[in-house]
Order: C-alpha cells, then sequence, then structure tokens
C-alpha cells in the first residue's frame, strides 16, 4: 500500500521534472494588473471593457499584463487578490467597478507604492467619506450624456413611435443614462420634428442585473405594447431583453434595443450580420483604462483625482459606426455631439420632470 | 474502518486530486511543479498568508462539520449553504441593530447564527421524521428559501447607503475581527471565528465520541431499524441531529459574513455550503479530519490567486484545476473502495500461498470488514 504511495509522489515529482522549463525570464517591463468584479472577463460590461483598455495599453507600450479572479466578491477576497498581484510585482492596478470602493480604500495604504485606477467609484471607508490618496485615482462617466446622444440617434432613426427603458438597480449610473435618455429623445422631438413618444409603464427598473428571464418578459410586454426600441442598461436583464428582440426580429418583426456600457452590436446579431442593436450608449472603459496606464508611463498618473470621462474627452457617447442608422442620422448626431462638447448643449444629471 | 486507513485513502485522494491537477497544468503547456510551488508559497509564504488561509478554513471546518455530524447519523445534509445564509442572516441582523458592550454582543451574534441555523436545520430534520420527506430534497429547498428571504429580508431593512445588493458595513466593535489578531497575523482576515470552529470541533468529537447522545445519534446511523428496536427514539434524534447540524453551519454564517465578510450580499448562495461536503468526505466525517481537511481547502483557495498571479495560468483554468483536486478529493469513498479491493486480492493471494492445497471454493464469499 505504502509502495504504491510512494510510486505515486515519485511519478508526480518525475512529471514536473520532465516538463520543468526553465521559465526564468525576467524583464523590466511595466506590469500592469487588474482585479475582476463578479462576472468573467468577457461580460460585455465592466470586465471586459476595463481588460481590453488594459490589452490596448499592452500592445502599444510592451507591458507584462495579468488580470485575476477572486474567489468571492466580498472585500477580503479583492483584498486578497490585490495582494498577490502586488507580491507578483503589479504594481499597477486598475479595477472595475463600484465594488471596489471600500477595497481601494483599504489598499491605497496598505501599498503605498502600488498604482491604483478606480473605475467607475471613489474611494471610502463604507461611509462615502471619499479620501483618494496619492497613488490613486478615481473615474467617473457622464452616463447622462451618452444616453442623451442614443436618445437623439434613436428617436432621429425613428422619427415616429414609442420608446422603452429597461434598468438593473435603481443605482445613479443607472439612472442617468435613462434621465439622459429621455432628454435625448425631447431634444429630437424639439428640434428635428420627430414624434417619438414616451410612457411612463414602459420605463422600468427591473432591480437587478441578473435575471434573464426577467428581462425577457418585460421586453416582451413592452413589444406586445407597440414600443419599437428599449435601452437596457440592466446587465444580465438587458441579455434577455436582447434575446426576446432577437426572437422577434428573426420572425420579421422589427424591434430594436439600444445597448449599454460598451458597443453591444454583435451581442444583437440574429442571422447573417443583421443585429437589433440600434445604437450603444457607451462609456469608454478601456479608453479611461489605456489613459491612465499611458499617464503612467509618461510619469503624468493624476493621483489623488477624481476624473469624469464625458463628451468633452470623448469618455462617453455612440460609436463611430452605427450599421443600423442612417447616414443622415449618424451626420445630425455628429453635430449635436460636437455642441455638446462645446458646451452649448447641457444635459441634466438630475430626475427633474422626467420619467422615475 | 480503521482510522489508519481512513487517513490513508484521504491522503491517497490528496495525492491523485493532485497529480489529476498537475495533467492539466501539463496540458496547457505550464510547469505543474512550479504551479503548486506559488500555490502553497500563496497560502504560507508569510504569516499574513497563512492568517487568510486558515480565515478560509474557519467557515470550511464549520460546514464540513454539519455536513460530517449529519452524515453520522446517516443524513445527508446538502442544506449547509442556506442554514449558513439564515445564520449570517441572523447574525448580521443582530449586529446591526443591538447596541450593547462587545463581549455581551459577540455572545448575541454568535448565539443568533446558532439559532439560525438550527432552525433551517430543524425543518428538514421533522419533515423527515414525521412524513420521511427525503432531507436532500427538502435541505436543498431550504437553500432556496433562506437565498430569497436574505434577498428580501437585506435591502429591505438592512441596506446599503447606495449599493441595493448589499447590507450595511458591520461596525468594528460588531465584528468578529479582532484588533489583536490582525496584529498578530499582519492584517490577514482570521478572525476570532477560529476559535468557535476550534471548540465546535471539540464539542462535536465529544458528542460523538463519549456521550450516550452520540452513541445513538451513530446507532441511528448504522441501522435506524435495529436502532429502534434497541429502544432508541429514532425520529427525536433525526431531529436533534439535523438541528445540531444547521447550527454548525449557521455558526459558519457567522463567521463568514461578521467575520471574514463585513456585510451581506444578496443573490450569493455561499460556495462553502457545497465545499462542505467535499471537507466532510476528504476529512472521513471525523471532527479533527474535518478540520485538517478544511486548512486543506483553506490552503487551495487562499493560494491560488498567487499561482496565478505567478505563472501563466489563467484565472479559469486554475478554477478547474482546484475543481478537479476537490472532485478527486471528494472521491476518497471510491478510492476506500478500491484499498479495500487490493487489500481482499492480496489477502486472498496469500491465504492460498498458506492453504496451497485447500480445494479454493472460497472464492467470493468473503464479506468487507467493517
Amino acid at each position: 500500500m505504502k509502495k504504491i504511495i510512494t510510486l505515486l509522489c515519485v511519478l508526480l515529482l518525475a512529471a514536473g521534472m520532465l516538463f520543468a522549463a526553465a521559465e526564468a525570464e525576467t524583464s523590466a517591463k511595466m506590469k500592469v494588473g487588474m482585479v475582476t468584479d463578479a462576472g468573467t472577463i468577457d461580460d460585455k460590461s465592466f470586465n471586459q471593457g476595463t481588460w481590453e483598455g488594459v490589452l490596448m495599453a499592452a500592445k502599444d507600450f510592451d507591458l507584462d499584463t495579468k488580470y485575476l479572479k477572486p474567489v468571492g466578491t466580498t472585500e477580503a477576497d479583492y483584498l486578497k487578490e490585490i495582494g498577490n498581484l502586488y507580491d507578483a510585482g503589479y504594481k499597477m492596478m486598475v479595477t472595475p467597478g463600484f465594488k471596489f470602493e471600500t477595497t481601494i480604500f483599504k489598499a491605497q495604504t496598505k501599498y503605498p507604492d502600488a498604482k491604483f485606477v478606480l473605475i467607475d467609484g471613489s474611494p471610502h471607508a463604507g461611509d462615502y467619506n471619499v479620501t483618494v490618496e496619492k497613488n490613486t485615482v478615481s473615474i467617473f462617466f457622464a452616463e447622462h450624456e451618452s444616453g442623451f446622444m442614443a436618445g437623439l440617434a434613436t428617436a432621429l432613426q425613428l422619427k415616429t413611435g414609442a420608446v422603452g427603458f429597461i434598468g438593473g438597480m435603481e443605482i445613479p449610473p443607472v439612472q442617468k443614462f435613462n434621465w439622459g435618455f429621455q432628454q435625448g429623445v425631447k431634444y429630437a422631438n424639439t428640434n428635428y420634428g420627430t414624434n417619438v413618444t414616451m410612457n411612463p409603464d414602459n420605463f422600468i427598473y427591473q432591480g437587478t442585473f441578473s435575471e434573464v428571464a426577467a428581462g425577457q418578459q418585460l421586453a416582451a410586454s413592452m413589444y406586445d405594447r407597440g414600443v419599437k426600441a428599449i435601452f437596457a442598461a440592466a446587465g444580465g436583464v438587458g441579455v434577455g431583453a436582447i434575446n426576446e428582440a432577437k426572437a422577434r426580429a428573426t420572425s420579421g418583426k422589427n424591434v430594436w434595443i439600444i445597448g449599454v456600457d460598451v458597443n453591444q452590436y454583435a451581442d444583437g446579431i440574429y442571422s447573417g450580420d443583421k443585429s437589433i442593436i440600434l445604437t450603444s450608449a457607451m462609456k469608454r472603459i478601456d479608453q479611461a483604462a489605456y489613459d491612465m496606464i499611458k499617464a503612467e508611463l509618461n510619469g503624468e498618473f493624476p493621483g489623488g483625482q477624481i476624473l469624469t470621462f464625458n463628451a468633452k474627452n470623448n469618455g462617453v457617447g455612440i460609436p463611430d459606426v452605427n450599421p443600423n442608422l442612417t447616414a443622415a442620422v449618424q451626420a445630425t448626431a455628429k453635430e449635436v455631439f460636437a455642441k455638446l462638447q462645446a458646451g452649448t448643449i447641457v444635459v441634466s444629471d438630475v430626475k427633474g420632470n422626467l420619467i422615475k | 474502518m480503521k482510522k489508519n486507513s481512513a487517513f490513508i485513502i484521504a491522503i491517497s485522494a490528496v495525492v491523485l486530486g493532485l497529480i489529476a491537477g498537475s495533467i492539466l497544468m501539463l496540458s496547457i503547456g505550464s510547469n505543474p511543479l512550479e504551479g503548486y510551488s506559488y500555490l502553497f508559497k500563496g497560502g504560507l509564504m508569510s504569516i499574513e498568508r497563512i492568517g487568510n488561509t486558515i480565515a478560509t478554513a474557519i467557515t470550511l471546518t464549520l460546514t464540513g462539520l454539519s455536513v460530517a455530524f449529519a452524515f453520522k447519523t446517516g443524513l445527508f445534509n446538502i442544506g449547509a449553504a442556506g442554514q449558513m445564509l439564515m445564520g449570517g442572516l441572523c447574525s448580521t441582523m443582530v449586529a446591526l441593530t443591538v447596541t450593547a458592550p462587545r463581549p455581551i454582543l459577540l455572545f448575541l451574534i454568535i448565539l443568533a447564527g446558532f439559532t439560525g441555523g438550527a432552525l433551517w436545520g430543524a425543518v428538514p430534520g421533522l419533515l423527515k421524521a414525521k412524513f420521511n420527506v427525503h432531507e436532500v430534497v427538502a435541505t436543498i429547498m431550504m437553500n432556496w428559501i433562506a437565498y430569497w428571504v436574505v434577498y428580501y429580508v437585506v435591502p429591505a431593512y438592512f441596506k446599503g447607503m447606495y449599493l441595493e445588493t448589499e447590507s450595511r458595513l458591520i461596525p468594528m466593535s460588531a465584528s468578529l475581527k479582532a484588533p489583536w489578531l490582525d496584529a498578530l497575523f499582519n492584517g490577514s482576515y482570521i478572525n476570532i471565528g477560529i476559535f468557535i470552529a476550534l471548540i465546535a470541533v471539540v464539542i462535536i468529537q465529544i458528542i460523538l465520541k463519549k456521550t450516550t447522545l452520540g452513541f445513538e445519534l451513530k446507532a441511528v446511523g448504522f441501522n435506524r431499524d435495529a436502532a429502534e428496536y434497541a429502544g432508541i427514539k429514532v425520529n427525536r434524534n433525526i431531529v436533534l441531529s439535523m438541528i445540531i447540524a444547521g447550527s454548525l453551519a449557521g455558526l459558519a454564517g457567522t463567521t463568514f459574513y461578521t467575520g471574514y465578510a463585513s456585510n451581506m450580499q444578496i443573490g450569493v448562495l455561499p460556495n462553502q455550503g457545497f465545499d462542505g461536503i467535499a471537507v466532510a468526505l476528504l476529512g472521513a466525517t471525523e471532527p479533527w479530519g474535518v478540520f485538517a481537511s478544511a486548512l486543506f481547502f483553506g490552503l487551495l483557495h487562499s493560494g491560488k490567486g498567487f499561482m496565478n498571479a505567478m505563472t501563466r495560468i489563467p484565472p479559469e483554468i486554475s478554477d478547474t484545476i482546484i475543481a478537479t483536486i476537490i472532485y478527486f478529493t471528494a472521491t476518497s469513498v471510491l478510492i476506500g473502495r478500491i484499498w479495500s479491493f487490493f487489500n481482499r486480492r492480496q489477502k486472498r493471494k496469500n491465504d492460498t500461498k498458506i492453504i496451497n492445497l485447500d480445494s479454493g471454493s472460497d472464492s467470493d464469499s468473503e464479506e468487507e470488514e467493517k
């Protein structure tokens, strides 16, 4: 019996030795790490966007990159992965999402010689007294401006009919998307003579970012009520809405979804290269990650600051290529975007008299 | 089954798991020796990392004990996850609402976790005793009830400032984290839950080995009918066993949500509940065995990230490697069978050698020894 165990051990060792490729590589490359949020690296949202930005930078500046996936979603799990990256020599770290706020608050003092980029959040101890140390930069996005552009483009393209909105949780980033979207539709109605309607019944927060089935049902009931296009800012719930739209489009119905966070065109493809994604209200998360890495390389890391990515610095907007929008609509959208950048159009980031 | 052989079975299960993991690493072109060395370094390289390994093992010890204890009475507790959630929820509720001096508050928090888990274990126990509802079905259902109860209660009454998916943070004064332990382990996540876990191991050991209750529970586990015939109240023991198992898992929730984590998140059925099954099986359902195997699992979980950071193994593959190791370790029952098969063959060979002349009609009448 013991013999067998010994044999197994020896085999294990031998196998290891045999394949022991000398992987002693010491490079002077800058090491940039990332810790993922709850989802996977290909979540079509925050994780993926951030990682793509890191990869973009790696391609341009020849970096060593690595992402780690925490065991769970507690602060302890996140902080452990940050420790792992730090111990492995990754002195610059990018973390996506507001769930990292308390984690980065602790990490920035625990690892004073590391640099942290916190996307869509700012470090605090759980009490929202924000403290951004010199080695951390906190990044926010002007979601309302992104939503505005998407609403405008949608209204210009549809000209008439009803639009709807499905949100995930009723939290500021999602609410701002919604409010901006409504202002965009209204702007088109007043300035470009479109007649797109918005009924409060069709503006719904589902309450989670994960209930795919619920998203599908909500989208189905909205389409049944005659809604032509739905702005889905809802993570997994949005995936359900996209699925419903795809099913209807396949059977010949004319329905649309407006994507969120990243260019979701590819997610909405139902046959050939036809997609039900009319356009997407984007936050250029990848750009943010890229810019911060570049700044660090140039010795210009904006530590201690809270940055906002908006229309002015091309941090938000709709994609450059929108196969489902006519050339005229895209041209008009560009004009309006220029006005947004110049500050002649101001989009409100509070509810006011808008729906929800 | 002899203690010695249980130990050998566990070790060979671990070795087999590690071999399977290294085959996986080889197949993606990584060096297993390097991978494992970083895995173990990640869990043990510094005092802080040792602390984190133990911190991970605390919860696993308690869920493992929960499963193991029910197992002794012949019950399969798949509901450790739900019991853990309810224990955690009750503890969190106390931690966020009650103000009392720290020792009293901590006692109340622990008591709440204990009670919450016990209640959640009692229901499947009662169903089994009264209506013979299979505990596997009942406990799985109870998992989801717990999941949705948390989903409702946390946002409705204990919502964080704007995070809808999490409760408020538990203040330091109501947390199982202790400054002196933090200092001792260099800021790791170890907390006084470790003492809860150790005390639980000792108490369960005593109950099983030294008390009439333990004897009765085990008797029910070995043979329900025989136990009943011997005058043991089978139904009472089934309910009691589930209550104790539930309370252990509830305590796991206490240590996890008010010690390791600092608040409760909704929409998560804790993995530790299911890992507890593997922990219990690897630990041969013996209290100290459970503790040892929880430490091993803790090592895997907390070393994984460092292995990832230092090698080219992508996180998804390393999850697979860990899962493979866990899978193989959980098959220790199967390995036990294989060992006894080898043993029997060996014995038979010896027998035939000794009684060489005796005409061999003793083929398969040998029965497995307990």
